[in-house]
């Protein structure tokens, strides 16, 4: 071959190699489809039946990947991952079953006085730790203050907050909680510092564990690696950081049915790509139970729905926009009510999440079918020329300055673009649109000088609609004066006395029937008609199980597997 | 010689103490490892005391010379996320990396050196051409590529072990380094190849090989006694450096096959905002590759006596 034709064939070659591989190249990002008033409404991803009980035989060891927990111990216990372990490890006084139904747990059962402010739970006999002790009210009383004492470093014993004297121990001033009583080995009262007639559904949380007498300091990071608790599970061995907890049943289980699995065994992922780590060991065979990264969702559906290894619940918790509503130019409900309505929030799940999630028109989400009401959020629709109106008599003209800031790191860049581009294009405001670490964020929704939108999601402690309403909305969570920063969770400053009223009347009230009106009247107002925040769309939760092996495995209020009541097929 | 290695001694401390600088202004401008994230909530009087108990409240340079005296001192520091001491950590993780390292190496040098060799003896042959379009191939395609490839293809068939896996699995040490040493190995058997078949050829050329060829010797104890031992030097120049390198922990290899080695620990603790561990890791590379260069100019010397050290 001459030079000169080894030279054109050379660049014959790369044009061509070229070409094939620009036609290959996917669109992968469109943008969002514009705004179509005759949308089909978005469907979303539904979510899947539970799934059926089967009876259960002992064996079997269930495997998943979890990214490093901040702590297993009930002092500190906090974010999924650590709550997952820990409720394994611990039996609190209730349960929670994954439909809501609050089950007796160490207690057996309970009752409050008639304004809900001391509560007497009676314990179950012969319960024991999984060193043999004996399980008492003075264990509860133990495991409540080692979490508040001053010292701890807990970053959640703020969960015991409302127990009379508390504020007293961690101030150091007192030597123990006296709202606490536990002088009745059988038996725990408590005394509330503030009358809440939801109080048994705070105790499920972890940190309302009992601990044993040999427990360690929670300085003492050798007993923190290998708590000692009272629950379905013991640890085999203590935590190895970075690399796995190791989990085996607790024979001698006794405050309700042993768990049929032999153990469980907890791969910690590096939590950089762990979700990606989850599928890959899930399709591998490696783990019987995984999340995916949000890219996948589609494909992991169209893959294992078919199986039967598909799992998709509305989780306890709402995404949402914080309105800084105390001033301009969102301090009117008719400028909060355009924004809400010139987002189209069908587009952007189906086109930017991908069908992922369901768009909201409440606050408080369908998982609490008592309480929930659709569409109570009226603005939470897509109508631009309502929108313009409504920002027309609210002076929210074309050319105004808004402010919207977001968490960077979590994958929300796409979708709160979409969200500008909208207000942008239906609005005609001129959004200053700013991406920042989240500590930076918190910071910015609290500051006194705070205007504009902010994207938000809440995760609710408790399963109650209350948990959503009280800290997001109520004046006493806002926990400042104007001049302060926002101390609670009410970074919008909402503050309605009406509102208050109502929900201190739930809050008060032993009536679940009566309860669940007044949190829907409550949220009538806040959410109705004064639009505190912007709803945009649930909290769901996705997960792929290996339910060609395993049966009764489904996800818990924590979004974490069943684990009591997983078994072999 | 010993004025050498003190002169060079000096200059890995001071290549160590800007080394470390610059990380403590990186770590520095990562941000708050003990704020809130996400899901994490720290109330900010536990997060305020977290970082007063790591020193993170004191000034920048009072931290830096704090972390330089205990660094003499052998004290590392302690980890952020679980408070274990991070010399431990290094402990658990050094032996790994220099498996795969040595392994890494032993494979380049394999691959590599025949492939030069054969390119060299047979110029202008199809093996030539081959090696020459292999190698430039290899270099180009980035290393994690190759790593994600090897991934989806091969864990999990025959002996490699399945990546990512259930952690009470146990992978025997010989097959857990296989896949990422073969990884890492592609990239610089590539370079070993075109560096041992240039050296080569050009040694081939010389007088001394023409006077042996004309002596009667047969070609392979031309090429083997004479011509390989002179053209291995700017071969194991780069061996040397490169093994330094790999020491240093190949921070993406690692963590694509989960190799629990010193590039994982930092992989990991870059995404926890883990300063002590950064630090400490970047240190030991930069110590690793120092040394491992300056073994390298001793041996230089020695290999080729006509290089004096200056």
């Amino acid at each position: 071959m001459t030079r000169s034709k080894a030279g054109l064939t050379a660049v014959a070659m790369t044009a061509v190699v070229g070409l094939v591989l620009t036609g290959c190249a996917q669109q992968s990002n469109q943008g969002v489809p514009g705004g179509d008033a005759a949308a089909q409404p978005a469907v979303g991803f539904p979510e899947t039946e539970d799934f059926p009980e089967t009876p259960g035989k002992p064996g079997g060891v269930f495997r998943l990947g979890i990214s490093e927990p901040t702590a297993i111990d009930p002092f500190n216990a906090q974010e999924s991952e650590g709550i997952g372990v820990t409720e394994a490890l611990f039996t609190g006084l209730v349960q929670v079953e994954p439909d809501g139904e609050v089950v007796p747990g160490a207690a057996t059962d309970w009752s409050a006085n008639a304004d809900c402010s001391v509560w007497t739970f009676n314990l179950a006999q012969g319960a024991t730790f999984h060193n043999g002790e004996p399980v008492d009210a003075a264990s509860f009383k133990r495991g409540w203050e080692r979490a508040a004492a001053p010292e701890s470093g807990s970053e959640v014993s703020y969960h015991l907050d409302v127990i009379q004297g508390y504020t007293e121990y961690q101030a150091g001033t007192a030597t123990e909680i006296t709202g606490v009583n536990a002088t009745n080995p059988a038996q725990i009262a408590v005394t509330l510092a503030k009358p809440d007639c939801e109080y048994e559904l705070r105790t499920n949380h972890p940190v309302y564990s009992p601990v044993p007498t040999v427990v360690g300091a929670t300085t003492d990071t050798a007993y923190t690696d290998a708590p000692i608790g009272n629950g379905p599970f013991k640890l085999d061995g203590p935590w190895q950081h970075d690399t796995g907890i190791k989990l085996t049943r607790f024979d001698e289980y006794s405050v309700g049915e042993p768990a049929y699995l032999d153990g469980a065994e907890f791969t910690i992922l590096p939590s950089a790509n762990a979700a990606q780590l989850e599928y890959d060991g899930f399709v591998n065979g490696q783990f019987d139970w995984a999340r995916m990264p949000p890219t996948l969702l589609k494909l992991a559906r169209e893959t294992y729905e078919p199986q039967g290894k598909w799992l998709s619940k509305i989780a306890n918790g709402m995404n949402y926009l914080t309105v800084a509503g105390t001033k301009a130019p969102m301090d009117s409900a008719d400028a909060r009510k355009a924004v809400s309505l010139a987002i189209d929030r069908n587009a952007i799940v189906q086109g930017v999440l991908q069908g992922s999630t369901t768009p909201a028109s409440s606050l408080v989400p369908s998982l609490f079918p008592d309480a929930y009401q659709k569409d109570v959020c009226g603005a939470c629709r897509y109508d631009v020329e309502e929108a313009k109106r409504l920002a027309a008599s609210a002076g929210l003209v074309p050319g105004t300055e808004l402010s919207f800031q977001f968490n960077t790191g979590g994958g929300h860049e796409e979708w709160t673009a979409a969200v500008r581009q909208q207000l942008e294009t239906n609005l005609g405001l001129k959004v200053t649109y700013t991406g920042l670490p989240f500590t930076d964020l918190l910071n910015n929704q609290g500051a006194p000088e705070a205007t504009g939108i902010f994207r938000s999601a809440w995760g609710a402690d408790y399963p109650t609609p209350g948990n959503f309403l009280i800290p997001l909305l109520a004046t006493s969570s806002i926990g400042a004066t104007p001049t302060e920063p926002v101390t609670g969770n009410n970074y919008g400053r909402y503050s309605n006395p009406e509102f208050d009223e109502f929900v201190l009347k739930a809050s008060a009230s032993q009536d679940e029937a009566e309860r669940n009106e007044l949190w829907k009247q409550a949220e009538k107002i806040a959410i109705g008609d004064d639009q505190a925040l912007i709803p945009l769309w649930a909290r769901q939760q996705f997960r792929l199980v290996a339910t060609d092996k395993f049966a009764n495995t489904n996800m818990n209020f924590n979004e974490n597997p069943t684990l009591e009541t997983i078994t072999l097929k | 010689m010993g004025k050498f290695i003190l002169r060079r001694a000096a200059q890995a401390l001071l290549v160590i103490i800007g080394a470390t600088l610059l990380v403590f202004l990186a770590n520095f401008a990562f941000g708050d490892p003990f704020g809130s994230t996400g899901d994490r909530q720290v109330p900010p009087a536990i997060a305020a005391a977290n970082r007063a108990a790591f020193g993170l409240d004191q000034p920048l340079p009072l931290q830096y010379l704090t972390y330089m005296g205990n660094l003499f001192t052998g004290d590392l520091g302690v980890d952020y996320n679980q408070n274990r001491p991070v010399i431990e950590l290094l402990i658990e993780t050094v032996p790994n990396t220099a498996r795969l390292a040595l392994v890494a190496i032993v494979i380049d040098i394999f691959i590599g050196v025949t492939a030069g060799i054969i390119a060299a003896v047979k110029r202008y042959s199809f093996a030539d051409v081959l090696v020459t379009v292999v190698s430039t191939l290899a270099i180009g395609i980035p290393t994690f590529v190759i790593g994600f490839v090897l991934v989806a293809t091969l864990s999990g068939v025959g002996p490699f072990p399945t990546v990512p896996r259930s952690f009470t699995v146990e992978v025997p040490w010989y097959t857990e380094v296989l896949l990422p040493a073969f990884a890492l190995a592609i990239v610089d058997a590539a370079f070993v190849a075109r560096l041992m078949r240039g050296s080569m050829l050009e040694v081939l050329r010389s007088d001394y090989i023409r006077t042996a060829r004309a002596k009667g010797l047969s070609e392979r104890k031309v090429i083997g006694k004479h011509a390989l031992r002179n053209s291995m030097i700017p071969v194991i120049t780069y061996i040397g450096v490169s093994l330094g390198g790999l020491l240093g922990g190949a921070i993406i290899t690692e963590g694509i096959f989960q190799y629990p080695g010193v590039g994982y620990l930092l992989f990991r603790a870059i995404g926890a905002n883990n300063a002590p561990v950064i630090t400490a890791v970047v240190i030991f590379s930069v110590l690793a590759i120092v040394v491992l260069s300056l073994i390298v100019d001793i041996l230089y010397a020695y290999l080729d006596p006509r290089i004096r050290l200056s």
